[in-house]
Order: C-alpha cells, then structure tokens, then sequence
C-alpha cells in the first residue's frame, strides 16, 4: 500500500514542517559557497554552522561523538561515504539492513528529504527537510564530525 | 440605583484606572526583553526552551499555573502515586528516551498489568471467556470476538489505510478523514458495534483519519527494534502492557514518576521559568513581539512560542489577528476529556461472585482495571477511566459528589464491590481551567481543512505542543512539537 505519489508527498512535505516561507537572513548564502570548487575540500564555515545548528532536529536519535550512548539511532560520527546500516550493536530496520549503499551526498539528500521515499519500511520517523538549503547545511555539518 | 451611587461609582472606576499603573511596581512597567518567549511551561514548552538555550538563545518561558509538566503530571500527594496524564514511553520515542538520560532520570518497564475483564452489558454479566458465544454479545459476525470495551477501536483498526507517519496529512487519505461514526457504518458495522462503541469514542466528532494517525504511529512503536511485527495497542494506548522477559520492554515509565522530566528540564532552565504568568495578549504589531500577562507584567522577544493548547491560545489576543484556515484552526480544534478515578482494592471481590477482577460496563462507570500487585504491595490498585460522553457526564459534577456517584454506580452494577474498594484521587483534564481537555482531537474534516496550515508560523509566533504534531504520539508528540518549534526559530534567528 505503498503508493503514495511523489508529488502528494512533496506537498505534504512542505507542510511537515512550518518553514517554507520563512525569511531567512542565511539562506541567500548558500548559493555561493555550493559553486565555490574549493568548497568540496573545505566546507564553507558558515553552512557548517549553520549545519550544526538544524542538526538540533537529529539529535534526540543519533550522537556525534564515539562516547555518547542510549540514543535510539545510529552514531553519525564518520557518516559520509560509510556503508548503510554497517555499525554493530546499533539498531536497523530490516529495510536498511536490506539495501546495499553508501552514505554519499546524494543519497543523504533524498534521505533527509524523506527517509521513506529512499527506503520504504525504515524505522527512522523523521519529518523530512523540504528546503534543500537546510539539507545541504546539515550535509555540510555531518562531513566535519 | 441612586444618582450619587453612580458618580461615587464611577469616580472610584476613573481613581482606579488612572492610580492603578501608578500603583504598579516600577518593574511592572518596563517589558523585560529576551530573544525568545514560550508560552507554556509543559514538555513541548520546556523541550523548546531547552533547545534554544543549548544553542545560545535567551529564552523565557512564562507558565500559567504554579507548577512546570502540563498533562505530565504524577499526583505526588497521592498514597499510590498515579500519573494523571501523560506516563508511557515507548520503544521509539528517541526524544523522551534522550532527555531522560540527559536529566539523569532512569526508565523502568511500566508495572502494569491489567487483571482480566468482564463485561457488563445491558445489566447482564459476562466472563471475558465467554463473550464470544454469550446471547448477550448482539454483535455480528467476526464482531463478535471483539470485547465490547474495543469493538469500536477493533474495527476502526481494520479500515486503517495508512503505512508511513506522515501519510495522514496526505491529501490521498483525506477521504479518511470523516467521523468515526460514518466510516463505521460504510463498513457495514453492526448497530449494536455502534451503540457499544459509542460508549468511550466520540464517534459522531472524531476523524477516523486523525486516530488512524495515532494507531500507525502505536503500530510504528510495537515494530520497533524487532524484526517481527505484533504488539496489539488498545484505545488511546491506555491499555499498552508490557510482555514480561522482553529485552527492552514495549512500555517504559520514568522512574519517581514523569513530573520529574519537566521538573528536571525546568531546574534546567534556573529562572528562565516564571510560574503563574497567565498570558493575555501577543502583540506582533511594532518592531518585536510583546506579550502581556493577566498580572500586568510584559515581556518583548524577537519570536514567540505558544506551547499551549488551542483549547486555551483562544483567550489570549493575539495581533496581528490569525487568518484564515489558521484562524478557523485555533478557534475550531476539537478537545477530549478523560476523567480518571484512582484507588485500592480493600477485599477481592471477584472471588465472590465469580467474574474477573476488571470490568467494563454499557452504563455510568465505564471502565475499571485492576491492577496485578507490584512487588511489595498488599493490595491491588485500580483506576477507572472515562471517556467520550461518559468523562463528559461525570464531569458536569464536583469532584466529592462524582465520587459518590461513581461509588455507589459501581456497587449497584457489582454487589460484591460494594464496600471492596477505596477512592484516593479523581482527576479530569477538562476541568483544568489552563488546558481544558486531556488532548486535541482532530473533528471530522478538519485534518484536510487545516492540519497542514494550523503550523505555519504567524509572523513571529510559532507553535508547539501534542496538537501541532506530524509524526508522533503521547508524550513523544510533545517534545516533537518543542523540537520543531526551536528548529524553525534557529533558522531564523
């Protein structure tokens, strides 16, 4: 019964949360830094601030740093370029353990969008990012840690 | 009225308004200015606050009443301690689990084992076991194996359509959202479903698709870490139990009771917290948001956060004024009443007169669970719960006189009662004059009318608390809400 339509999700998405018009003194920003070529290499700070600041909507569920326990989800120190659903003693839906990928930028795009779009069935309840630009802040962040 | 009486009168009115600010403690007048105000000093509030401290925010949360918690409340003053709202914690809510360990606060599976359920149904009694075949179950077909205390939430769980946690504010879905009541019937349920069913739901007022949304969220939760499916939830997750020997149990509760989350996350916070600020105004129309409280305090921040109930949002004025779908939400959202009565056990009746300890009854007392005895105790516990048209019902009464009459309803139905048992607590949330209700509820076409809308941020202000979920259920939808609400301020600020 999973046949919700891409374009009923995406409008639903928007209103997932209440951000989508918002003035945003840093959004402008974002442009730049994405076709700087150095930018890949090292993240413009300010994104990565930025980043770290959004990342207040992850962290209930997943610590950053390697001490940290009892959150319900994954540790994202290291995430980028790591292979899905690869950390032991963590818990994964079956439907993550299922696929076959690595964590690069693309994929966690989709997935902060909405992780069921990416993989059905996954045990991660999160709203979803309808603004790419808070995406690729928090992209940015997760790179540094 | 003689006309001398009226100058005095109005002398005295026109003396009090002119010395009345003069009267006012210099610091009555000056609006003490911080970055952010929450309104609302329940775990949406508190989560909020919270977050934006941890990221450097200056935050204030002006509370109503004079204790932090809202609809998590432990009856400390009570011998056996009852939660009168919110307690369970379930497998997946990362939120409450965090914060507990961050307070320092431990969980523990939640003790609560219902002993079995008789029925009484139109003044007959029945075992539990015996239901099924019994000439007083007139329910019809597979109905049948439905105890009458479930018949409603049983069959309206069949019809439940949706997989995903963000499905029901997806357009697709909205055909769902109509009463209870109408869902039913197109089902083809029986009108003796609908009678018994009619006794704890609100079926002509509820959306099917807004308790769908907590049924999916429930199922989410039995699923959770485990790579089976099962974990059957009753009504509003009252009945959720515990499997004994599960690893991590299904249902947790904080340890010392779930006052101690708020209370923690307060202490926290240090004066960040101001108890009995009753909010009466929002005024977004100058260059920041000023909010004014009925004890004539002001406050000015850069955003707002009104972490209380719509139930209550429409008492304070708020300009610039809401529009639209907005508007029509924080004036319209439907509120529900639970009413719970708690107590002992003095003799075990049951080995009277033969029926299980638990019953369910069609008439005024609704529901009685007692409980297993937990390790240490001489007696068992019991709570009764209302709801729908019977918290309704019991309501309309003071708390000494619905006592009574709960009492002697109780040994009328249930001879062998009579005399068995003790009141300690009764508590309503529709009579708490700050919430009005133990919890929104969502009327039949409103989820398609303005669930998605009611969010948006108005101009400065920002909502939270369990009515402004999206994902999320109980005491979870709660800090979700607090969470969401920071993350949109730190956005912007």
């Amino acid at each position: 019964m999973n046949n919700t339509t891409p374009g009923a999700s995406l409008l639903c998405a928007a209103f997932l949360c209440g951000i989508t018009a918002l003035p945003s003194t840093i959004a402008a920003d974002d442009a730049a830094p994405a076709n700087d070529p150095a930018a890949a290499e090292a993240p413009d700070p300010r994104l990565v601030a930025r980043g770290k600041r959004l990342y207040v909507f992850c962290q209930a569920c997943h610590a950053t740093e390697e001490v940290e326990g009892s959150k319900i989800g994954p540790n994202l120190a290291g995430i980028l370029n790591r292979q899905a659903a690869i950390l032991e003693d963590t818990l994964y839906s079956e439907a993550l353990k299922q696929q076959d990928f690595v964590w690069d930028e693309e994929k966690l795009d989709v997935w902060l969008q909405r992780p069921e779009t990416l993989v059905p069935g996954t045990s991660m309840g999160f709203v979803g990012l309808p603004q790419k630009a808070n995406r690729a802040a928090i992209i940015a962040y997760l790179k540094t840690i | 009225m003689k006309r001398r009486q009226v100058l005095k009168g109005a002398l005295s009115l026109s003396a009090l308004s002119l010395s009345y600010p003069l009267l006012r403690p210099a610091k009555g007048f000056a609006a003490e200015k911080t970055r952010v105000i929450v309104i609302g000093g329940g775990l949406s509030g508190l989560n909020s606050a919270l977050l934006l401290t941890d990221f450097g925010l200056d935050v204030i949360v002006l509370e109503g009443s004079q204790r932090v918690g809202g609809r998590a409340r432990t009856a400390d003053g009570v011998e056996t301690r009852p939660e009168y709202g919110a307690s369970q914690i379930g497998r997946s809510y990362a939120r409450a689990i965090d914060l507990c360990s961050r307070m320092g606060l431990n969980l523990i599976p939640q003790d609560r084992f219902i002993m079995p359920m008789s029925f009484n149904v139109g003044g007959t009694w029945v075992r539990s076991d015996e239901w099924a075949h019994s000439p007083v179950n007139k329910l019809v077909g597979d109905e049948r194996e439905l105890p009458p205390s479930l018949v409603g939430m049983g069959l309206m769980n069949r019809l439940n359509p949706l997989i995903n946690l963000d499905d029901w504010l997806s357009p697709e879905f909205f055909s769902y959202d109509v009463s209870m009541l109408e869902l039913l019937k197109k089902s083809g349920a029986s009108p003796e479903a609908l009678r018994l069913a009619s006794y704890y739901l609100d079926l002509r007022t509820t959306s099917s698709l807004g308790m769908m949304q907590e049924r999916t969220r429930t199922l989410f939760d039995a699923n959770f870490g485990r790579s089976e499916s099962g974990g059957e939830a009753t009504a509003f997750g009252l009945g959720g139990t515990n499997e004994r020997g599960e690893e991590i149990p299904a249902i947790r509760n904080i340890e010392g009771g779930v006052s101690r989350l708020p209370e923690a996350i307060a202490a926290a916070l240090g004066d960040r917290v101001r108890l009995g600020k009753v909010a009466a105004a929002i005024d977004m129309s100058g260059p920041d948001a000023e909010i004014r409280c009925l004890d004539g305090s002001r406050y000015r921040a850069d955003f707002v956060v009104a972490a209380v109930p719509f139930s209550t949002l429409r008492n304070i004025s708020v300009s610039p004024a809401f529009t639209g779908r907005q508007a029509e939400a924080v004036l319209t959202l439907g509120y529900r009443g639970t009413t719970r009565a708690y107590g002992l056990v003095e003799a075990p009746y049951w080995e009277e007169d033969g029926f299980e300890p638990s019953f369910w009854t069609d008439g005024t007392v609704q529901t009685m669970w007692v409980m297993e005895k937990r390790p240490g105790e001489d007696r068992h516990r019991f709570i009764l719960t209302f709801t729908g048209m019977t918290s309704a019902r019991i309501d309309q009464l003071p708390d000494d006189q619905a006592l009574a009459l709960i009492e002697s309803e109780i040994a009328r139905a249930r001879p062998a009662a009579k005399g068995n048992f003790r009141f300690l607590a009764l508590y309503g949330w529709r009579k708490n004059p700050l919430i009005l209700g133990c919890r929104h509820m969502f009327a039949p076409g409103q989820i398609a009318r303005f669930a998605r809308e009611m969010i948006v941020p108005h101009h400065r202000l920002h909502f939270a608390g369990e009515h402004t979920r999206r994902m999320d259920f109980g005491m979870e939808s709660a800090l979700e809400s607090g969470e969401r609400a920071a993350f949109e301020i730190l956005q912007r600020a």
